[in-house]
């Protein structure tokens, strides 16, 4: 099973005028390792036209990507006012 | 100036629930806040619950929580590319000596924070704490979108990922040898399919661990696959250094890989995928707790680097009960003294060295070399498959002596078997 297939059985409140997670591009765009693409469990950070293109819709709040970033671009808080990710199970 | 609590209690899993209802139980005017609505439904764990310490708070915890299945059959298994070899346990005696039921986080979460209410206290799901509030380098509170909520005393205890800790430069950041990343896939299976499956009956549960002895070398991960009444969780560990250091495989791979391993799969047919899910599991030892307490305030469960895992069990929810109960007991007893400071709470400490939470952090101090050691997931696995594949072979020549067998499996694994005795010995040593 594709992870967008798996990602697709989740329940989001999403905030849609707050993204919790923010990469600065221009960091993005020299890294080496490119590792949050690896690391992030969610598919959240993908590259598109050599380019990462990051969605913080999709975003599980592991919290991850944080320390996976080791060059500094992940700005990293909590959703606010019970928006972000719902599980059914956990 | 009066305080508006005396607690505020920042997370709701098990060990500010725990706190919050102690508290709650002893008088002690106390605030829950959890970043979920509803409080708890963005937790997860494997997971199997050793609750005994619930008991101290509700004495019938096994009816309060909704625990799935109680563990009567323990599994540990090493997967290659092409086997399964496993130690399978079940025991009659898990019947009355009770080792551990399998849980869903939401509802158990959900359970303790309505306990928590029952008992008196205020709980608030759906708000976000954003730091803890100062005053004369004390803490006096917390803050939230811009509001000030003041108490005597704050207990952290956000988990595994504490933001407020972090940013309010109670803890360092979490790097990656302080930490792994869970993954967790829930199938829907019929309870009597399950029973079937597993060999049990009634509500008797099966919990396996596992290790992924397939993965490519340099990536090492563990696996679990856990019952609960009509679903499975099933789920990978996996080490971040690890994954950093290949630098060409995805965590959900994997978690997918896993489930397609002819010896899981078989387990998980025809189940509905029904939650993907994904969690830091604390990993770091005693190197990566924090400083517990100071003027104003505690850490405790997952904050505060609480869990034991060796490959065979992850368990942090016990360490998160046990901590977030001794947290409410150090606040009650400095109550009576009105006394907040760093030194009235350094009780707190006393409390946990007493304790199996930071006794068996010193007793496993370095057993995450072990863990997470190629020995355990390649080297353990390659000699046995080939060990156990040779014994069992019919191939019309002579049998041979199993130590022969042995020895031989050892050598064509390539390892020296003086320098493999004692690397074997090394790691039992420390688990
Ligand atoms: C895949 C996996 C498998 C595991 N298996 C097991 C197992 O089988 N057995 C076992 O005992 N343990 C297991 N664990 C470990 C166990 O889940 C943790 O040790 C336990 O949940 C720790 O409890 P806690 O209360 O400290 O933290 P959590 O349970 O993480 O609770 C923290 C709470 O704080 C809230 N929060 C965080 N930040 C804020 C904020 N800023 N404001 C408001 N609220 C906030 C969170 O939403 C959450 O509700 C497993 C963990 C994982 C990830
Ligand atoms: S977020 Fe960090 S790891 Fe990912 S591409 Fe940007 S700089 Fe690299
Ligand atoms: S917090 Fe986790 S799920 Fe969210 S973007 Fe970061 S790594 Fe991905």
């Amino acid at each position: 099973m594709e992870i967008e297939e798996k990602l697709g059985v989740l329940n989001y409140k999403t905030d849609k005028s707050y993204a919790h997670i923010t990469i600065d591009p221009v960091i993005c765009e020299t890294c080496p390792d490119r590792f949050c693409t690896f690391a992030c469990p969610a598919h959240c950070y993908t590259v598109i036209d050599n380019k990462i293109n990051f969605k913080y819709e999709d975003c599980v709040e592991c919290g991850t990507c944080f320390f996976a970033c080791s060059h500094g671009s992940v700005k990293w808080t909590n959703p606010k006012g019970g928006h972000g990710i719902k599980y059914k199970y956990g | 100036m009066m305080s508006e609590f005396d607690v505020i209690v920042v997370g709701g899993g098990p060990a500010g629930t725990s706190a919050a209802i102690r508290l709650a139980q002893n008088k002690v005017n106390v605030l829950l806040v959890d970043r979920a609505d509803p409080p708890g439904s963005k937790n997860v764990s494997g997971g199997v619950l050793w609750g005994n310490d619930l008991g101290k708070i509700i004495p019938d915890w096994e009816k309060i929580i909704p625990v799935e299945r109680l563990i009567t059959r323990k599994g540990t298994t090493f997967l290659t590319k092409d086997s399964a070899i496993s130690l399978d346990f079940s025991s009659r005696k898990f019947l009355t000596n009770r080792t551990g039921y399998s849980v869903l986080r939401v509802k158990m979460d959900l359970a303790l924070a309505k306990k928590a209410k029952e008992e008196g206290a205020m709980v608030i799901g759906g708000v976000t704490v954003d730091s803890v509030a100062r005053k004369d380098g004390k803490i006096i509170g917390i803050e939230q979108d811009g509001d000030t909520i003041t108490s005597d005393t704050v207990i952290l205890a956000e988990g595994a990922n504490p933001r407020v800790a972090i940013d309010s430069g109670l803890r360092k950041p979490i790097g990656d040898r302080d930490v792994a990343i869970g993954v967790k896939q829930i199938y829907k299976i019929p309870e009597d399919k399950i029973n079937e499956r597993f060999n049990l009956s009634g509500n008797e549960g099966f919990a396996g661990e596992y290790v992924l002895g397939y993965l490519p070398d340099g990536v090492e991960a563990g696996g679990f696959l856990y019952t609960n009444k009509n679903t499975l969780s099933v789920g990978v560990v996996v080490s971040p250094s690890h994954l950093r250091n290949y630098g060409q495989m995805h965590s959900y791979d994997i978690m997918e890989e896993f489930v397609q391993h002819p010896s899981i799969a078989r387990l998980v047919e025809g189940g509905r995928l029904e939650e993907y899910s994904a969690h830091l599991v604390v990993e770091g030892g005693l190197s990566s707790v924090p400083k517990l307490y100071g003027d104003g305030y505690m850490i405790a469960g997952d904050a505060a680097g609480f869990s034991f895992s060796n490959g065979l069990v992850i368990q942090g929810m016990n360490y998160a009960i046990a901590s977030g109960i001794a947290a409410a007991d150090t606040f009650i007893e400095a109550k009576e003294k009105g006394n907040y400071t760093a030194k009235a709470l350094s009780d707190y400490q006393k409390k946990l060295e007493e304790s199996y939470v930071l006794k068996d952090l010193r007793t496993f101090k370095g057993i995450e070399n072990s863990t997470w050691s190629s020995m355990a997931h390649r080297t353990i696995p390659d000699i046995l498959e080939r060990f156990l594949f040779r014994l069992n072979l019919e191939d019309g020549l002579p049998k041979k002596h199993i130590l022969e067998l042995l020895l031989r499996s050892v050598s064509e694994s390539g390892h020296n078997k003086t320098s493999l005795a004692l690397e074997a010995y090394r790691m039992m040593r420390r688990m």
